[in-house]
């Protein structure tokens, strides 16, 4: 990039060309042309009869090409959101990268003990605080699926803990649209209104389709409810590549791509120029186990193809890191680095599942911790550098000159925080030094750090009456949901 | 007659139904007793099969297509078995259960016991307790199993095994479940018999359970 008299050298990748970007796009219009996407629900047909679509057996609604496109110009190229307090805190847009948890995961392990158990709800405040705290980590999620707490409140139990834990912007599922009423009455008690909310949203909900091509009634109810709303929601399928989808990538991106057309249809359909937030998990399924792995370089290069597309399409997207290790080790480390660096190459905006274990099945907040500084170390990479004449430093190497020492002068006094990295927690000692303080390896030191922050670290507390509000949400969703059947 | 066995085995494991196909009427052209061709020709193929599996040789959908290969081989033998007694190994009904879509597991648990010689009978995802109800009347299943992913709808696995514990009929049926969240405890609690942690050994909880 060359503006003139300034100019920064940034990493740059792409993996499709405009002429693959615009072969999958049709390649998916194609599928929601002649195939068609399965919706079911009753609203959500009517609503695309009504703009032309035809229905076919068993509920398959073909979409015509110029729909798709019609409602993918609508969708909002830039959704802010902003923190509990009303400031702004994330700008999805354009290639912009912000870092936060996951939701739902079942087993979490105590950093403490060391053991994995069923998560409990402390754990969702656990992770909420470490987050809030990490300052590389820009929103959060549960990160825990509560044990403790009667299952129906859940999500809702999970929420206010956030709420209470830190200011940062919340990323949220919902077990249906009966306990989201409650999530998102909880928002709008912590901004002040519903109004405050449309206009400052501090929460993302996040939905999906049920590939392979099919739209539920609880997925459609949900999209329509946050489009009304003007609450951002995250619409993106899960498909397994040779399970829900082809096994072959291009295969897997374009049914996911034709899944994501129709929802942004429906969705825009309801109500034009409401944000929406696109992207895709196409994970390969091990053809030994069965299981799917999120740390797989197949599910970056899928990840690539949709972050290339969606920037084309100028909507922004939301993207997955995580790790199949079931335990806080070298295989968690390494694939947290490589997807962590992948999602920010991609320059995808909402980039979720920070600290994910397990196969999606397992959380550690040590994990959260580690992530905080890899993201760290993959900003600083991100950021590049300048490049200009003051930069090139010909004028500091002639004063230096031949055989001198830059470290007392003036140039890398006024640089060195800007230009050099200073990781928190990684080995920089000399042996020595490291043997000293008792030869520690990362992990230890890790772990360590988030029991600190576990004892030390005070979030910015709730309002008190705000609090005693959302105690009386979480009660009255207490009774209202209990022994009811979220319809899926 | 012996390389026609071996012949006939090694298609099975390759997944080659054609092959598998003409194998078998060739043998049983040769005027040998269709439970021979199944005992020295078929379930050789199967068994390599099941240990290649087991010791990571294979993957699970080259297991698959053996498995479709063996069931060809079988549409053949069984009017000619069903004379002299040979069975299917039983009747599964399965489903994800109400409010529940995720599908994957429970298709692959259905593959792989379809494979294993069983006739499921797939009720699909959202299934309520009274569908399972219906389907065990109709269908008169040796084994009842159930899929959750989601924690919400575990739930439901507790109400379908009392919905059929009202209708009379939990002794008619063994019952199994599975998923992510799903436990060995979870399942006892609930009164199910058998639990398994992948589709494989869902097969052998199911064999475990019905003694074939
Ligand atoms: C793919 C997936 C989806 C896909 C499903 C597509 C489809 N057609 O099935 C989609 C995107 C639709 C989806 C939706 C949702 N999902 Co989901 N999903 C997954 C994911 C990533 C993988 C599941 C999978 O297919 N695995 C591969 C298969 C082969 O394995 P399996 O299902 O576990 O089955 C094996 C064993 O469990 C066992 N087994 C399974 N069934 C049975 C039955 C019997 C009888 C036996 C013996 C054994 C057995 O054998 C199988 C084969 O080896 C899991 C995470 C995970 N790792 O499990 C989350 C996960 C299950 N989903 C989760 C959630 C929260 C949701 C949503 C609520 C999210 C949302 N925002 O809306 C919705 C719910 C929709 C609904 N009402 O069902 C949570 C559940 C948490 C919980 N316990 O409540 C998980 C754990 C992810 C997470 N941590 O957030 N999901």
């Amino acid at each position: 990039m060359n503006t003139g008299f300034r100019s920064q050298v940034v990493p740059e990748y792409r993996l499709l060309t405009e002429n693959q970007i615009q072969e999958f796009h049709r390649a998916a219009l194609e599928v929601n042309e002649k195939i068609g996407a399965r919706i079911n629900s009753e609203e959500g047909v009517e609503l695309l009869k009504q703009h032309g679509c035809t229905v076919t057996e068993g509920n398959m609604v073909l979409i015509p090409n110029y729909l798709v496109e019609e409602c993918l110009a609508s969708a909002p190229s830039r959704i802010d959101i902003y923190n509990r307090k009303g400031e702004e805190a994330m700008h999805l847009e354009g290639r912009n990268i912000y870092f936060g948890l996951g939701t739902d995961l079942i087993n979490s392990y105590d950093v403490y003990t060391g053991e994995m158990r069923p998560s409990l709800l402390k754990d969702a405040a656990n992770a909420s605080r470490v987050t809030d705290y990490c300052s590389h980590i820009d929103f959060v999620s549960s990160y825990a699926l509560p044990h403790d707490v009667p299952t129906n409140t859940a999500y809702v139990e999970s929420v206010k803990t956030m709420f209470e834990n830190t200011v940062k912007p919340i990323f949220s599922t919902a077990a249906g649209l009966e306990d989201l009423k409650f999530i998102v009455e909880m928002a709008e008690t912590v901004v002040g209104g519903a109004d405050e909310l449309r206009v400052k949203p501090c929460l993302i909900h996040y939905s999906e389709p049920t590939g392979p091509l099919v739209h539920s009634y609880g997925a459609v109810r949900k999209l329509f409810y946050c489009a009304d709303k003007g609450l951002p929601i995250t619409y993106a399928p899960g498909d397994l590549l040779g399970g829900s989808a082809p096994v072959t990538l291009a295969g897997g991106i374009v049914q996911a791509l034709a899944e994501v057309q129709a929802g942004i249809v429906l969705h825009q359909l309801r109500r034009k120029g409401a944000p929406i937030i696109s992207g895709w998990a196409v994970v390969p399924m091990d053809m030994r186990t069965c299981t799917l792995s999120y740390g797989a370089p197949e599910f970056r290069l899928t990840n690539s193809a949709y972050s290339d597309i969606f920037h084309w399409y100028g909507i922004p997207m939301w993207s997955t890191v995580g790790s199949d290790a079931h335990v806080f080790d070298e295989q968690a480390s390494m694939e947290h680095a490589f997807t962590t660096l992948m999602a920010a190459l991609d320059g995808a905006n909402l980039i979720h599942d920070v600290g994910y274990m397990g196969q999606g099945l397992i959380g550690n907040p040590a994990m959260v911790v580690m992530c905080n500084e890899i993201i760290s170390y993959v900003k600083r990479l991100m950021r590049g550098f300048e490049m200009n004449r003051e930069m090139m430093a010909i004028e500091e190497i002639r004063k230096v000159g031949a055989g001198g020492t830059h470290l007392a002068e003036e140039y890398t006094m006024k640089y060195f925080k800007q230009e050099l990295w200073d990781p928190a927690l990684s080995n920089r000692d000399d042996i020595a030094v490291w043997k000293q303080k008792g030869s520690c390896t990362y992990s230890h030191k890790v772990v360590h750090k988030t029991m600190e922050i576990l004892e030390t670290h005070r979030p910015e507390e709730l309002p008190g009456d705000v609090k005693d509000k959302l105690g009386a949400i979480a009660e009255r969703a207490d009774k209202e949901l209990a022994g009811i059947h979220f319809v899926a | 007659m012996s390389d026609l066995y071996r012949d006939l085995s090694d298609a099975v494991t390759a997944g080659n139904t054609e092959t598998t196909k003409k194998l078998v009427n060739q043998a049983l052209a040769e005027r040998t007793g269709a439970q021979t061709v199944l005992e020295r020709g078929l379930l050789p193929g199967m068994h390599v099969v099941g240990e290649r599996f087991r010791s990571g040789e294979m993957f699970v959908p080259e297991v698959l297509f053996a498995a479709r290969a063996m069931r060809a081989g079988m549409e053949i033998l069984r009017p000619l078995l069903t004379e002299t007694g040979g069975e299917a190994t039983g009747t599964v009904v399965i489903g994800t259960v109400q409010g529940d879509h995720h599908s994957i597991g429970k298709n692959l648990v259905a593959m792989m016991l379809e494979g294993a010689g069983y006739r499921v009978v797939d009720l699909g995802i959202d299934v309520t307790p009274q569908t399972f109800v219906q389907a065990v009347s109709e269908h008169k299943p040796d084994i009842v199993a159930m899929s959750a992913l989601l924690t919400t709808t575990m739930l439901r696995m507790a109400e379908t095994v009392n919905a059929l514990k009202d209708a009379g009929m939990r002794d008619c049926v063994k019952i199994m479940a599975g998923g992510a969240p799903v436990t060995d405890e979870f399942v006892k609690n609930i009164g199910g018999d058998g639990y398994a942690s992948n589709a494989g050994a869902a097969v052998d909880k199911a064999k475990e359970l019905l003694g074939r």
